[in-house]
């Protein structure tokens, strides 16, 4: 039995370890790579750098436009996570609180837009809106559609939004504080733990989007995201002899999701634990 | 506090999201279903053409070759990615020292753009001075290299780089179902005599039934629905191989000119029919497989 246990337990390491190097090859590849001359990322099967050349990021950043690319990403990014956070907690908030006429179609329509996506079809109507309204030239239309596309967030609020007691907001209102004001104050606060999962799945999706500001950009190479920035690298006219700026880039973009990955890796594993609990 | 005063106070706060919802949400979808019935290039005028873009789809050869690829796309990467997690998420859900740290490594894949790791992946899987080559002819596991992204081999690639990017997101679900399982059952089946594979076989399985049904139905459906790595990775090349139903629905939409791209026009109105049909395979599907997994639950 206890030889059984034993041999059981190698065989469970084994396939665990293997499967984790697997997980693991593709992004340290990545990581070494990035510090490897170009030749010796296309000729010579090294695994790790004959030299370490940390000039790549910064070549990188400065003649592969990576700087323009990482701003951009970070304007999109939080405008992204700040609009979506504000937009659906105040949604959450009158959905939760507050009786209006309307408010079960609400519902249906944030449900409708969570479960029916036509893939590509919209994104031409959404750039027509653009261009009326004289937004396709910058990224604030990427921005807005990112920001339209709110509904699970509102969900996740509204479901939080629930587990803060309703008396603290009815006191509030007979101390004479006004709906508004009972929201920024006393709501948004106590609502914390929820913004804080909103803001890094949003994050996530918005640093994330390649689509989008692919189509927004493809005139306008000036305004592209690092994710765009970086796959339009593949099929550039010296793609094939730019690896190493490929690979200095794909660190440079993966770098700020993994550390928000990382300090939230515990409450969000918890959070996505409870959340089947019901 | 009045009524009305409250009523306005709602309809303020719900405005910005209604608003944006319904111009930027629910507005390009009523308005690319309209343009099903015209022929339309995206320029010019539209003319209202009936049923034609439908007939056209039943001819489309191109199209249903994509039908075909998105069902192997997504065969391929279900039957990988729902066993690897299953098993993964059961492992890691008992008393085991660094489980922390593993179900940190295999989730990690997730966060990471799909666009970005195809990019990374492309490098490794090159043919002609990809990494994995170079290793494989180094090592003398292979004279001159395998063609990874060449016609034989790139849906197996990009199959593959999908359930890298997937195994770890469905384990964490099933680790969260797993989690509703109380530890007395388990407690009792060893007692009973159960080994490690039996409990899995008679207590694992059929107590994760449910979460099990809703995870494998989300998994199809965004299997169907995948197309961003590969439209970096092979863009659907080559020759049409790795083509899948919404990859060259985008593309009539937004046509690529370089590669083995399969569409050069910009057809606004053919696409938009695709669309619906390619909404309705992916729907019909769905509800195949909610009715089909209801049954089998209901004659257990």
């Amino acid at each position: 039995m206890r030889i059984r246990n034993i041999l059981g337990n190698t065989v469970l390491w084994i396939f665990l370890l293997v499967f984790a190097f697997i997980t693991l090859i593709p992004v340290v590849i990545t990581i070494l790579g990035s510090f490897k001359t170009n030749a010796e990322l296309t000729t010579g099967a090294t695994f790790l750098p004959g030299s370490w050349h940390f000039s790549n990021y910064s070549e990188a950043w400065e003649q592969a436009n990576f700087s323009r690319y990482t701003l951009n990403s970070l304007i999109v990014s939080l405008s992204v996570v700040a609009g979506t956070l504000l937009v659906s907690s105040m949604a959450a908030y009158v959905v939760d609180r507050m009786d209006f006429f309307g408010k079960k179609l609400y519902i249906g329509l944030q449900s409708f837009t969570m479960f029916v996506a036509v893939g590509a079809v919209v994104l031409r109507p959404q750039f027509d809106l653009m261009v009326k309204l004289h937004l396709h030239s910058s990224l604030w239309g990427v921005i807005l559609i990112l920001i339209s596309a709110h509904a699970s967030i509102f969900f996740i609020l509204f479901s939080f939004m629930k587990g803060i007691p309703r008396e603290l907001d009815e006191a509030a209102l007979i101390d004479g504080s006004s709906l508004g004001r009972t929201f920024w104050r006393i709501i948004l606060p106590l609502l914390g733990p929820g913004l804080g999962v909103g803001a890094l799945f949003t994050f996530r999706g918005a640093w994330n989007e390649y689509l989008l500001p692919l189509v927004f950009t493809m005139t306008k190479p000036e305004l592209q995201t690092l994710t765009v920035g970086l796959a339009n690298l593949k099929y550039g006219i010296s793609a094939a002899s730019q690896t190493h700026y490929m690979m200095a880039g794909a660190c440079l973009s993966i770098l700020p999701i993994l550390v928000a990955y990382l300090f939230a890796n515990k409450s969000f594993m918890q959070m996505t634990a409870g959340s089947l609990k019901g | 506090m009045n009524k009305t005063k409250k009523a306005l106070f709602s309809y303020s706060f719900i405005f910005p999201s209604a608003f944006l919802t319904l111009v930027l949400g629910i507005y390009p979808i009523a308005w690319a279903f309209r343009y099903m019935f015209y022929d339309y290039k995206g320029y010019g005028t539209a003319r209202f053409t009936g049923l034609d873009n439908f007939t056209r789809i039943l001819k489309d050869t191109q199209f249903w070759d994509s039908v075909v690829n998105t069902f192997v796309y997504a065969g391929g990467k279900l039957l990988i990615t729902i066993p690897l997690a299953l098993l993964l998420a059961a492992i890691l859900n008992r008393g085991l020292r660094g489980r922390q740290l593993l179900r940190g490594i295999f989730f990690m894949p997730t966060v990471i753009s799909t666009a970005v790791m195809a990019v990374v992946f492309f490098t490794i899987f090159n043919s002609y001075n990809g990494i994995l080559n170079q290793f494989l002819i180094k090592f003398n596991l292979s004279e001159s290299g395998i063609d990874w992204l060449g016609p034989k081999h790139a849906m197996l690639t990009v199959i593959l780089v999908a359930a890298w990017g997937a195994v770890g997101n469905y384990m964490l679900l099933f680790l969260a179902g797993l989690q509703n399982i109380p530890e007395d059952v388990y407690e009792a089946s060893s007692l009973d005599g159960a080994g490690r594979i039996q409990q899995f076989r008679y207590v694992t399985l059929p107590m994760l039934g449910p979460v099990m049904q809703m995870v494998i139905m989300l998994a199809i459906i965004t299997a169907l629905k995948g197309y961003e790595s590969i439209m970096v990775l092979t863009e659907g090349g080559p020759v049409g191989k790795t083509e899948v139903m919404f990859l060259y629905l985008y593309k009539l939409f937004f046509p690529v000119g370089g590669g083995s791209a399969a569409v050069q026009v910009q057809e606004f109105g053919y696409g938009s029919a695709v669309a619906f049909v390619s909404a309705l395979i992916v729907g019909m599907i769905s509800l195949f497989y909610f009715y089909a997994s209801r049954r089998m639950n209901q004659t257990d």
